[in-house]
């Protein structure tokens, strides 16, 4: 099936393996080279199952370093695997509940408390594309989306409260991931976190900015009714500005990703020749 | 023979294996330009492999080389690097087909996004490949830019093949 060259059944053995040291429990990011190859399945093979599969079947939950590393791997399997990813693992809802009971308390590594948030956010997270399927994963600017909904002020209205609410969500879990460092160092494996929290929060930004730019044209003379979501998207402005500012200091991440530098000021969404951020 | 293996140069062993391994002569090509040399790939060798894409069982050849180099392991960083490298020439200057095949299989470059690798000097030398990555990944989904740079490139050539006739 892929025009790859590839080997279904060595894929499949290979893959229990990336899935076991993806979530090893060493406190360290999850090991890019396995998440890939998780990543790189389900666009070979246009399925998910077998992930999830050796997520459910393997003894991760005992530990909470482990738990904590898996959850990370499945959020980027949501945001980067094919979209089918997105779908199959609606089914999964209740392993993600499982893992957010595992840990009483903050555990001896502290990692309670963030496994409970990660589990809450990426059932959020599932529930959102369950609602509006016609977005991936990443929230990747497509034009065409923003169009279509405009075209139903109510629809879009609805469509950027829950963008909102999401971008909240994510907000409040990145607060809690910096107020957990550890020192100075050994906070890698928290760090690895913040990586798909930076790539979602700008794409969700990019789309609300779009979108609520495109209403404003629409709308015309009844933009007032616009107003509370205006005013909701410039908090979210600035507290996406503290939350990228505080990640350009954490050096293992600016290595890894661009972390976007948004403008002291919010973009004036009545500019209608304004572009969507880059 | 393994105790000999150990005595040839880097360059000596990826001949020998080559030559064992019975690749053909465009996969050679291909393992040279994209190999652990601190080198390279050169034009010359890029040049090579993009024509030879216009051949359809090259083509096949060089896909399921770049896909193993893309696809190695960390150790190997070069070998993704240059095949990345050998890529981008490729999607300039080579058939269409690199075009859709890459197209089709778009995940496989923008997986590489974050690779790390952290050398035994604790340099982190997987930052190379990362830009790179993302390089080709946004030229792979701008069909605009594509487009351009493909005609720009081939009206070069055809102007620099035509002072040589």
């Amino acid at each position: 099936q892929p025009t790859r060259p590839v080997d279904k059944d060595k894929t499949e053995t290979e893959l229990t393996n990336n899935i076991k040291k993806a979530t090893s429990p060493e406190e360290t990011a999850p090991k890019q080279k396995h998440v890939r190859k998780c990543i790189v399945y389900t666009w070979d093979y246009h399925s998910s199952l077998s992930v999830w599969n050796g997520l459910r079947t393997q003894p991760i939950l005992a530990d909470e370093v482990q738990t904590f590393k898996a959850l990370i791997l499945v959020h980027k399997l949501l945001q980067e695997g094919h979209p089918v990813t997105l779908k199959e693992a609606l089914a999964q809802t209740g392993w993600l509940e499982t893992c957010g009971r595992t840990v009483g308390g903050d555990g001896a590594k502290g990692y309670g408390s963030l496994i409970r948030a990660y589990t809450s956010f990426l059932l959020a997270k599932l529930r959102f594309h369950r609602h509006h399927p016609e977005f991936n994963g990443l929230f990747e600017y497509e034009e065409y989306i923003s169009l279509k909904n405009i075209d139903d002020p109510n629809e879009g209205y609805e469509t950027i409260s829950d963008l909102m609410a999401l971008q909240d969500q994510i907000d409040s879990f990145q607060k809690l991931i910096f107020s957990h460092f550890r020192g100075a160092n050994n906070n890698e494996c928290r760090i690895s976190a913040l990586v798909p929290l930076v790539k979602e929060s700008f794409g969700i930004y990019k789309f609300i900015t779009s979108m609520l730019r495109a209403m404003h044209r629409r709308t015309g003379d009844a933009m007032d009714v616009l107003l509370p979501l205006r005013e909701r998207y410039n908090t979210q402005h600035y507290n996406l500005r503290r939350f990228y500012y505080e990640c350009s200091n954490l050096k293992y991440l600016t290595g890894l990703i661009n972390v976007p530098k948004l403008g002291q000021e919010p973009p004036n969404l009545l500019d209608s020749g304004g572009d969507a951020p880059d | 023979m393994a105790q000999s293996l150990q005595h040839l140069s880097p360059t000596a062993l990826r001949v020998a294996k080559n030559y064992t391994k019975g690749y053909t002569d465009t996969q050679t090509k291909v393992r040279d330009a994209t190999s652990n040399d601190p080198w390279g790939p050169s034009g010359t060798q890029m040049n090579e492999i993009a024509q030879l894409t216009y051949n359809q069982s090259d083509f096949v050849e060089i896909m399921e080389m770049l896909d193993k180099r893309l696809n190695d392991k960390g150790k190997n960083w070069r070998h993704v690097f240059k095949a990345l490298t050998v890529l981008d020439y490729c999607l300039h200057a080579g058939s269409e087909n690199v075009v859709i095949y890459f197209k089709d299989n778009l995940y496989i470059i923008k997986t590489l996004k974050e690779f790390i690798y952290v050398d035994d000097q604790g340099k982190d030398v997987g930052h190379n490949v990362r830009q790179k990555a993302k390089d080709i990944t946004n030229l792979l989904q701008d069909e605009e830019r594509l487009r351009s740079e493909r005609r720009s490139r081939g009206a070069m050539r055809d102007r620099m093949l035509g002072n040589l006739a």
